[in-house]
């Protein structure tokens, strides 16, 4: 396991920038998730500390040392890739001694290792098999075993569970964590699914437009959320913000520079009780139940929004009724989006 | 087999296609084959059943057997050149992007001129005294040869035309193989450690190895057919330098009017291609992988 520094780490392809400076220290054995919308740049950042991409500025170092002008090879790094990228020709066993063979490794030492990874992996039955006659979390697996058997001093995971079914991607999703449990080396694990982020994740950083907008502990994130896109993008079903005006009425006082409000799904109240705000009159437009509890979309001065209301005494669509939000649940947001107190 | 919806509709649409591979494909193979079994009467087109005779007095013709050395001989000098160049010429398009489509218009132009007009425009460059090939030969102080006279470089020349007009319709299933890889395969193999030619030998020819074998069958195929250069250009000779099997086959049909030993010989080419096909089949089954 090793540290990585990124150091102003600036990409642009052509003259599009892609990420504008990121400087961000991932510790020795730690679980990073860098999350973020589609084009923010988190997998290129990935890319450039696995030397896939060519640096355009800045400085990026693994236990210390400039990786900028090495080969993959040489960074000390072995990557999981989306679509598993296995070697289609080639059986598991080959899939996992390829890199072994190239480092020229002794055969004793490669059958050890890739048995070792076959055992951890529950890949035993599969080694002579290739990966066509694969499934998809099998396939998974052998990347997994293939990034593995390499020692690396970090392991880098680009989306590996999206084209898993959503059990699967459960399932997988503890693997993974046990299994750094088990190796202990750093991690850095790109996803666009904040869910994977906040259940894998020591730390998160949540990236938006080639800048990290935010890192810190999932908690964190999700608790002291510094901007209203870190807000509404971690969290599921989203953070509701409205023109903090609408609360006026309920008798909320706002912070000087506040524009917008933002309160979670859990903090509204679908039968306000003496200390909430009083927000009004809401129609039910769509109840999802998920058993333990249920997601109401509400219409509420011709906007959506959308509360968690836990219990059996859920309106049908079509009625109305009275909101209510804990005051000390509301989040305040300046006209650029930034967190107020 | 049951029809949903308009049948009228299919069967208008499959027609004309069959229609015209019955009575170009289909009609004229069925017919060689039985023409082989047969004396033919050259002007009167009476037939004579002459059972395996004309393959009997086709195993024992020097001319047959010399144009079988000539057609073997023809295909490994045109078709070994004609797969390596254009994997060459397809791995450097996809390593390089830039002028990609120009590149590709170039090679795929000698593909879309028939072959006698590709025979015609290189008769002008093969011309020993007034062709651009001897000009330059001799601006770099070398007497070029009479290409297509001298029993020596004749069948080379003809083999030149036929590689430069095939390379174009390969490189176009070479660079479809390629773009077909994955690229994260290729990264995952980098990250691993393997070299551009390890990638290359490992990786890449390997998952190509599919349009390999069909590339190479069809260039088989194709100059084992090879007729519009070579009657063109030479003839089929000096001294039947250039009577490939086909070019012999054409001779005896339709200049001898030997129909008959004509036909046997069209079998005979017919089983040797498709024997060729199922060997290459055969010992690419270990060798080819299919996803």
């Amino acid at each position: 396991m090793a540290k990585v520094d990124f150091k102003q780490v600036k990409k642009s392809f052509g003259d599009r920038p892609i990420l504008k400076g990121i400087d961000l220290t991932i510790g020795s054995g730690e679980f990073l998730v860098l999350v973020g919308p589609s084009g923010c740049g988190k997998s290129t950042l990935l890319r450039l500390l696995a030397g896939l991409e060519e640096l355009t500025s800045g400085e990026i170092e693994i236990g210390g040392r400039s990786v900028g002008g090495l080969p993959p090879t040489e960074r000390g790094i072995a990557m999981v890739f989306q679509n598993y990228a296995l070697y289609p020709h080639m059986t598991v066993r080959q899939n996992l001694e390829f890199g072994l063979k190239l480092a020229k490794t002794s055969e004793a030492e490669m059958k050890r290792r890739v048995d070792d990874a076959a055992k951890l992996l529950g890949l035993e039955d599969q080694l002579s098999k290739k990966p066509g006659q694969l499934s998809g979390g099998q396939k998974q697996r052998v990347a997994m075993g293939r990034a593995m058997v390499r020692d690396p001093k970090v392991f880098l995971f680009d989306e590996p569970l999206s084209n898993l079914d959503a059990q699967l991607r459960v399932r997988m999703r503890a693997e993974i964590s046990l299994l750094h449990q088990r190796v202990k080396s750093t991690v850095v694990y790109v996803t666009h699914d904040q869910v994977e982020a906040m259940t894998l994740a020591d730390r998160i950083a949540v990236m938006n437009g080639g800048v990290v907008e935010q890192l810190g502990t999932p908690l964190e994130l999700y608790n002291d959320p510094h901007t209203q896109f870190v807000a509404q993008f971690i969290g599921t079903p989203s953070m509701n913000v409205v023109p903090k005006d609408w609360l006026s009425g309920a008798g909320a006082s706002f912070p000087a520079g506040a524009v917008n409000a933002g309160f979670r799904p859990e903090a509204i109240t679908l039968v306000p009780s003496g200390q909430d705000l009083k927000l009004g009159s809401a129609e039910v437009v769509l109840v999802e139940p998920l058993g333990s509890t249920n997601y109401v979309h509400l219409r509420w001065n011709d906007t959506l929004i959308v509360a968690e209301h836990r219990g059996t005494n859920v309106k049908a669509i079509g009625e109305k009724c009275d909101l209510g939000v804990n005051a000390s649940a509301v989040y305040w947001f300046d006209g650029q989006g930034k967190r107020v107190r | 087999m049951k029809f949903k919806g308009d049948k009228p509709l299919f069967v208008g649409l499959v027609l004309p296609t069959v229609a015209i591979l019955t009575a170009f494909v289909a009609y004229p193979a069925l017919r060689s084959l039985y023409l082989a079994f047969h004396e033919v009467e050259p002007f009167s087109q009476g037939l004579a059943y002459v059972g395996f005779d004309n393959f009997k007095s086709l195993l024992s013709s020097a001319d047959f057997w010399s144009s079988l050395k000539v057609s073997l001989y023809f295909a490994v000098i045109t078709v070994v050149p004609a797969v390596v160049l254009s994997l060459l010429a397809a791995l450097l398009l996809d390593a390089n992007p830039f002028f990609r489509g120009l590149w590709r218009t170039i090679l795929l132009l000698p593909v879309s001129i028939s072959s006698a007009m590709a025979a015609m425009l290189w008769i002008f460059l093969f011309n020993p005294t007034a062709g651009y090939l001897n000009y330059v030969l001799d601006v770099i102080g070398v007497t070029g040869p009479n290409w297509l006279a001298d029993p020596r470089w004749a069948i080379y020349s003809v083999a030149l035309v036929t590689v430069w007009k095939e390379i174009g319709f390969n490189v176009i299933f070479f660079m479809a193989g390629l773009s077909s890889i994955p690229k994260d395969v290729n990264e995952a193999a980098w990250i691993d450690g393997a070299s551009s030619w390890r990638r290359l030998f490992s990786i890449t020819l390997p998952l190509i190895s599919p349009t390999m074998l069909f590339v190479t069958v069809v260039s088989l195929i194709n100059s084992f057919q090879v007729f519009g250069q070579i009657h063109i250009l030479t003839g089929g000779g000096p001294a039947g330098e250039t009577t490939t099997l086909v070019y012999q086959l054409y001779q005896d049909a339709f200049v001898n009017f030997r129909t008959g030993f004509a036909s046997a010989q069209a079998v005979i080419l017919f089983a040797l291609l498709m024997g060729a096909t199922v060997v290459q089949f055969q010992v690419a089954k270990k060798r080819v992988h299919y996803g």
